[in-house]
C-alpha cells in the first residue's frame, strides 16, 4: 500500500484531480458542529475516534499503567489479564503501555510531518503557479520527479542519508507528502490569479508578496485542509512501514511498525496478542484519519457535496 | 497525436535527469560504501587494496562526471555493473522485473475482480446499507497496512489451520502450480489495498455518469437495469477508473518492496533493498531510475488510451 505514489494517494482518497474548493457555508461553533454531526454521522464518529486517540497520546504519561519500556511488569509472554490488559512481551513489559506510547510518536509524526510537507509545497506551489515562467518549469520538474520516485524508496534512501531519529523522519515525510500540496496550490493559484479582483489588485500596485498573502493565500486554505487531513493516514502507514523495515526513530522509541516487525514474529507466534493488538490500533487510527479527511472533503468540496442531482 | 507523444516524451527527459540526480547524490550521501561492505575484515578484494579498486570502479572520479558517466551509459543501453553481484545491471533487473510484474498484475486483477463489481453496485445503491458496506469495505482497505495483513496470514495461517504459505520462490517455468500458490496470497493483499481505490472511483465515476440525461433516457425507454449499468454506464465511467488503475500498475512495477520482501519475492522490491543494503551504487540508481521511467511510460500510456475509450478526445 505505501509503494503508491503520492498522486494515486490523492486520487484515492479525494476520488478526483484537483481540487476547487469554496469555504463557503461552513458554519462554525457549536452549531456548526451539530450540523456537522448531523449530516455526516460517520464523519463525525470518525471526529470523535481522532479526539480519543490524540487525548491517549496526549495523556499517555497518565494512562499508561506501566513505563513503556519496564521490564517484567509481569511474566513474560503473559496472556492478556487484569495486571496486563493486552498481555507481556519478551521482556514482560507492558503490551498496552507500549501501544499508548506508541500511539504518541504515530501521531506525533504523521501530523507534524504533514503540517510541514503541506507548508512547504503549498509555498512552492504558489510561487510556481503564481510567477509561472521558467520558475514553473523548474519547480514543476522538480515535483515531477518527486512523484514518479517510489515513496517508500524515497523514504528509505532519506532516512538511510541521514540517520534515524523522530526529527529526521518527520522531514523524510515531510518531503514524501509535499508534491500534493505543491499541485494543489500551483492549481489554485493559477485559477485564482486570473481573477479580475487580483487583477485590480495588480494595477493598483500591490506587491507580489502582498497579492499572494492577502489574495491568494486565503483561497488556498480550503483545499489545503483537504489535503491535510487526508495525507496525516498516509503519514502514519509511512511512518508505520519505515519502523517495521527497521528505520526510522531511535532504538528506545517505541512504535506500532517496529512493534510488528520481522524480528518480533517468532514471539507474536507464541504470543499473538503481541501481533494483534499493536496491528488493530494502527489500523484504527489510520481509519479514523482516513474517514475524518473523506468527511472535510464532502464538507469543503461542494460539488461533492449530496447525492445525485435532481 | 504524435506531436503530443513526442511533447510528453520530451517533457519526461527533464524529470528522469532529476530522478537520476536524486537517487544518485542521496545513495553517495548514506554513511558507508560497497567497498567497506566487500572489504570485510582483510582490508582486500582480490590481492587489491581499497584505493586501487575505488580507481578501477571509477569512484574516485569527481562526482559529476560519474554521474555523466552514468546516464551516459544509460542512455546508450550500458546500465553498468552491479557492485554487489558482480554481473550486469541489466541482467538483475531482466531476473526480477518478471516477479514483480507478474505480482503486480496478479494484484491489479484481484483488485479490479473485486472493487469494479462493488463500486458499481454501490452507486446503483446509492445512500443505502449496501452503499455504507462497500464504502466500508473500501475504506478498510485502505487503512489497514499491507505489512500487519501480512504477518497475520504468514504467522496465524500456521497456528491456527496448520498451513503456511510458499516462502522459497518458484519460478513460473519450474513449477507452475507452486508458483501459483506462491503468489495467491500477496496478490490477494495487495489486491484487498488497490480494490479500495478501484472502487471509490468506479462508484463516484458511476455517479457522475448516472445523472446524465442519456441514463434517464435509456430507463425510460424499458432497457434491463443490468445493460443499463455494464454498458451504458459503466463503459463511460471507465476513463477515470483505467486512470487510477494505470496508476496503480505503475507504481506497483516499480517494485512493492515490503509485500515482496515478508513473501521472499525476489522481485524490483526486494532488489531495491538489497541494493541499498549492500550500498550498490549502480544497481540501485538504475533500478529506481527504471521504476520511474516505468510510472512516466505508464501514465503516458493511460493518456493515449483515452482517445480510444472516448472518441472525441483528441489530442493537439
Amino acid at each position: 500500500m505505501v509503494d503508491r505514489d503520492p498522486l494515486v494517494r490523492l486520487s484515492a482518497v479525494t476520488e478526483h484531480g484537483a481540487l476547487t474548493v469554496a469555504g463557503r457555508g461552513v458554519t462554525t461553533g457549536i452549531r456548526g458542529l451539530a450540523t456537522f454531526a448531523k449530516s455526516k454521522p460517520i464523519g463525525a464518529l470518525s471526529a470523535a475516534l481522532v479526539v480519543a486517540l490524540v487525548l491517549m497520546a496526549v495523556l499517555a504519561p497518565l494512562i499508561a499503567p506501566f513505563d513503556p519500556n519496564a521490564t517484567r511488569t509481569g511474566p513474560s509472554f503473559d496472556a492478556p489479564s487484569w495486571n496486563n490488559l493486552f498481555g507481556t512481551d519478551r521482556f514482560g513489559r507492558d503490551v498496552l503501555s507500549r501501544i499508548i506510547w506508541g500511539g504518541r510518536s504515530s501521531l506525533t509524526v504523521g501530523v507534524t510531518s504533514v503540517l510541514l510537507g503541506t507548508v512547504i509545497g503549498a509555498g512552492f506551489g504558489v510561487v510556481s503557479g503564481y510567477f509561472g515562467g521558467r520558475t514553473d518549469i523548474l519547480i514543476q520538474r522538480v515535483v515531477d520527479a518527486l512523484m514518479a520516485f517510489p515513496t517508500l524508496v524515497l523514504a528509505l534512501a532519506v532516512v538511510a542519508v541521514l540517520g534515524s531519529s523522530t526529527l529526521i523522519l518527520i522531514i523524510t515525510i515531510a518531503i514524501v507528502v509535499s508534491p500534493l500540496a505543491s499541485r494543489v496550490a500551483r492549481g489554485s493559484a493559477l485559477s485564482v490569479k486570473q481573477e479580475v479582483y487580483v487583477e485590480a489588485a495588480r494595477a493598483l500596485g500591490a506587491t507580489a508578496p502582498r497579492i499572494l498573502g492577502r489574495h491568494i493565500l486565503p483561497n488556498l486554505m480550503a483545499p489545503l485542509i483537504v489535503i491535510l487531513s487526508v495525507q496525516i493516514g498516509f503519514a502514519i502507514l509511512i511512518a508505520a512501514s519505515l519502523a517495521f523495515l527497521g528505520l526510522g526513530g531511535s532504538p528506545t522509541d517505541v512504535a506500532w511498525g517496529s512493534m510488528l516487525s520481522v524480528e518480533g514474529r517468532q514471539d507474536m507466534q507464541v504470543a499473538p496478542w503481541l501481533g494483534i493488538f499493536p496491528g488493530l490500533f494502527l489500523s484504527f487510527t489510520i481509519l479514523s484519519f482516513n474517514m475524518l479527511g473523506d468527511a472535510i472533503r464532502d464538507v469543503l468540496d461542494p460539488r461533492l457535496r449530496g447525492g445525485t442531482a435532481k | 497525436m504524435q506531436k503530443y507523444i513526442v511533447r510528453r516524451l520530451l517533457i519526461a527527459i527533464p524529470t528522469l535527469l532529476i530522478v537520476g540526480m536524486l537517487i544518485f547524490t542521496m545513495i553517495r550521501l548514506i554513511p558507508g560504501d560497497i567497498l567497506i561492505a566487500r572489504l570485510g575484515e582483510e582490508g582486500v578484494i582480490e590481492g587489491k587494496a581499497e584505493e586501487e579498486i575505488r580507481e578501477e570502479l571509477g569512484l574516485n572520479r569527481p562526482f559529476l562526471v560519474q554521474y555523466g558517466v552514468w546516464i551516459g551509459g544509460v542512455l546508450t543501453g550500458d546500465m553498468g555493473e552491479s557492485l554487489w553481484f558482480n554481473s550486469p545491471v541489466a541482467t538483475e533487473i531482466a531476473r526480477a522485473l518478471p516477479v514483480t510484474a507478474e505480482l503486480a498484475i496478479f494484484a491489479v486483477i484481484v483488485g479490479l475482480l473485486i472493487g469494479i463489481p462493488i463500486g458499481v453496485l454501490s452507486a446503483a445503491r446509492q445512500d443505502t446499507v449496501v452503499d455504507y458496506a462497500g464504502r466500508m469495505f473500501a475504506m478498510i482497505g485502505l487503512s489497514v497496512p499491507n505489512f500487519w495483513l501480512s504477518t497475520l496470514v504468514i504467522l496465524y495461517s500456521a497456528v491456527w489451520f496448520g498451513w503456511l504459505p510458499p516462502l522459497v520462490y518458484r519460478s513460473p517455468w519450474e513449477d507452475f502450480g507452486g508458483n501459483l500458490a506462491q503468489y495467491a496470497i500477496p496478490s490477494l493483499i495487495l489486491g484487498f489495498s488497490l480494490c479500495a481505490t478501484i472502487m471509490r472511483m468506479t462508484r463516484s465515476a458511476m455517479l457522475e455518469v448516472l445523472r446524465q440525461d442519456y441514463i434517464r433516457t435509456a430507463r425510460a425507454k424499458g432497457l434491463r437495469e443490468r445493460t443499463l449499468l455494464m454498458r451504458h454506464a459503466l463503459r463511460n465511467a471507465s476513463i477515470p477508473i483505467l486512470t487510477i488503475v494505470g496508476n496503480q500498475l505503475g507504481s506497483l512495477l516499480g517494485g512493492t518492496i515490503i509485500v515482496e520482501f515478508i513473501f521472499g519475492l525476489p522481485g524490483l522490491g526486494s532488489l531495491t533493498l538489497e541494493a541499498i543494503d549492500h550500498r550498490d551504487y549502480p544497481l540501485i540508481q538504475t533500478v529506481v531510475l527504471f521504476g520511474a521511467s516505468v510510472m512516466i511510460l505508464t501514465n503516458l500510456l493511460i493518456d493515449l488510451t483515452y482517445a480510444w475509450l472516448d472518441p472525441r478526445i483528441r489530442y493537439g
